[in-house]
């Protein structure tokens, strides 16, 4: 899944804000050129790498294409999206790509928020214990998948030697219809939270001193100070981050692969491992393609809607 | 928060925190233990707790059995040409985005944003048919070029952040004294962004070094398997003690943990800058 990094806010905004506002703006602009000739070779690649395959990949949505004869495929107008939109298997995987997306999203929010709230403050092992928490982030996904595979084992894995200790289980993590998600998300929730943590502790150091010393002159406890005045400000920062663990989500691929690859019983079959499984088991490009532009409609629309909510939000805490 | 009040609050801190702390090592400990256990004590009488260390010279005998090193080596080499190839277009990117005004400004900055929405399982399917065409499957060369594409937005989201963060003032007084704006940016943007263009190289070299997907669908030669194919591979078969496979995770996890340590802090004021409005 690759790095779990983004600066949205900026990135869409623009520019910064201190720009219009330089003196030497007006001679900027006669080094647009240059300004072009920098921003060429990134924006170039993209469009080769990213753009094109993109479109080639609409195209091919719109074909009957499989792998054994890529050049093919006719045309077949909207064949596969009808398909896939009367289709239970194309809905059971839009229903566990929401599962999977909404328990991530909120788990890790959770307790990424909950553990940078609790090292936020100065102790003995502060950096110690925070560079552990950040293991599960920079550990490579594909190991990770493998040791909470072992982890998971039925017969000799450690979460069942734990819940046998109070006479639970045995239990298929990985391979009872019940857990599979639950092992997921488990494993996923490791994977992500550390990234939460790092972001809201950030946004956490901006929390003026003033506002908890406000609060503790008014007799405020921990947990009310933190509901009445960290959360609040914490908000607009938990936004960005909800959107972008979503959209991360719901394009993530390797740890559900290597985990239950779908399974049990396609209980984890979300959108992109579906489309890997059209593409490269079932060999209907042209149909994986499809699922593929369904998913991206699913995050484009969390994206337009996290904007929608974003505006509303922003002009109510400019009205407070 | 009366003394009185904190005492029990405080309990719960330290249990809430040592429970966090113990859930995010684990696996990684579990990784180390299971390396340094034997077969017969992972399937029949029950893995220890503690990890035996006085098996650990073992470890570079089992490694060299399922030769980790040329695993390891193909993934350094993704990973080095992503890091390159990203950080060199991705530092003009950045400069451009922070510096200049031009036509469509806007536009580059949410196609750049717009890149993370794309799933790369819906890519390969395309970037596949590509591949052929230009005789790229098979090639590491090629999985340089289809992970830089996701691996250098990112990075100019580093870079951009750390150049805002840089008083334009400095390069002002530069061009005033005749500097010309390429000079600016290698002669004093550069040095000044040095610890995030580090963070960025990180970030990029680990997106390579870890990549998956588009290994394992366009590579078909084992000897050209980066570490990460090579992991899965084990995993559905037994024929490879669970203890190698561990160890063999256990190296290619290591330089990862090790570099984003070094890196955390600009890594992180990269990631939240603009995310985090405060």
């Amino acid at each position: 899944m690759g790095t779990d990094t983004t600066r949205v806010a900026e990135s869409i905004s623009g520019e910064p804000r201190d720009e219009q506002a330089s003196p030497a703006a007006h001679r900027r602009r006669r080094r647009l050129s240059l300004g072009y000739l920098l921003i060429a070779p990134a924006m170039l690649y993209l469009v080769v790498f990213m753009l094109i395959p993109l479109y080639r990949g609409v195209q091919l949505s719109f074909t009957d294409t499989r792998l054994v004869s890529p050049a093919a495929g006719s045309y077949v107008g909207f064949d596969n999206y009808q398909f896939l939109l009367g289709s239970a298997r194309f809905w059971n995987s839009m229903t566990a790509t929401i599962i999977y997306t909404g328990a991530v999203v909120v788990f890790s929010i959770i307790l990424g928020t909950l553990t940078a709230v609790l090292i936020n403050r100065p102790f003995r092992l502060r950096g110690g214990v925070r560079a552990i928490l950040l293991f599960p982030y920079a550990t490579p996904t594909v190991a990770a998948a493998l040791v909470f595979v072992w982890i998971y084992n039925r017969s000799s894995g450690v979460m069942n030697e734990t819940i046998g200790l109070a006479g639970l289980g045995p239990v298929g993590w990985l391979g009872d219809p019940r857990y599979g998600m639950f092992s997921v998300v488990f494993a996923t929730v490791w994977k992500v939270f550390p990234f939460v943590m790092l972001v809201m502790l950030a946004a956490l150091q901006s929390v003026p001193d003033e506002l908890y010393e406000a609060a503790r002159v008014d007799g405020a406890d921990g947990l009310s100070t933190f509901r009445g005045i960290v959360l609040p400000h914490l908000m607009p920062t938990i936004r960005v981050v909800a959107l972008l663990m979503t959209i991360w989500s719901i394009r993530r691929f390797e740890i559900i692969y290597l985990l239950t690859g779908g399974g049990p019983v396609e209980r984890t079959n979300t959108l992109v491992i579906n489309i890997y499984q059209q593409a490269f088991q079932q060999q209907r490009l042209g149909m994986a393609a499809a699922i593929g532009m369904l998913g991206v409609v699913l995050s484009l629309a969390v994206t337009v809607g996290f904007f929608v909510v974003e505006r509303r939000a922003a002009a109510q805490e400019a009205q407070a | 928060m009366s003394t009185i009040r904190r005492k029990p609050g405080q309990i719960v801190v330290w249990v809430l925190l040592a429970l966090v702390t113990l859930f995010a090592a684990f696996p990684i400990y579990w990784m180390f233990n299971t390396a340094l256990s034997l077969t017969s004590e992972l399937y029949a009488t029950g893995q220890d707790l503690w990890p035996h260390l006085e098996r650990l010279p073992r470890i570079p005998g089992s490694l060299a059995a399922v030769n980790a090193l040329g695993l390891l080596r193909n993934s350094a080499f993704i990973a080095t040409g992503t890091t390159i190839l990203s950080l060199v277009m991705a530092t003009g990117a950045a400069y451009a985005l922070s510096r200049f005004k031009f036509h469509g400004k806007g536009f580059a900055g949410f196609f750049l944003f717009a890149t993370q929405m794309l799933p790369q399982a819906l890519l390969v399917v395309p970037l596949f048919a590509l591949f052929v065409t230009l005789g790229l499957i098979n090639n590491l060369s090629g999985l340089v070029l289809a992970q830089t594409a996701f691996s250098m937005p990112v990075a100019t989201f580093i870079m951009k952040t750390a150049i805002d963060k840089i008083p334009y003032e400095i390069e002002e007084s530069a061009r005033v004294d005749g500097c010309p704006q390429l000079g600016q940016l290698s002669l004093i943007v550069v040095p000044l962004i040095l610890p995030s263009m580090a963070a960025a190289a990180v970030v990029t070299f680990f997106d390579g070094w870890n990549e998956f997907l588009f290994a394992n669908t366009f590579i078909s030669s084992a000897e050209k398997w980066p570490a990460s194919v090579g992991l899965a591979q084990f995993m559905g078969q037994y024929a490879t003690p669970l203890s190698t496979v561990m160890a063999t995770a256990l190296v290619f996890t290591l330089p990862a943990l090790i570099f984003f340590l070094i890196v955390q802090r600009r890594i992180i004021s990269g990631i939240t800058a603009g995310a985090v409005k405060g």
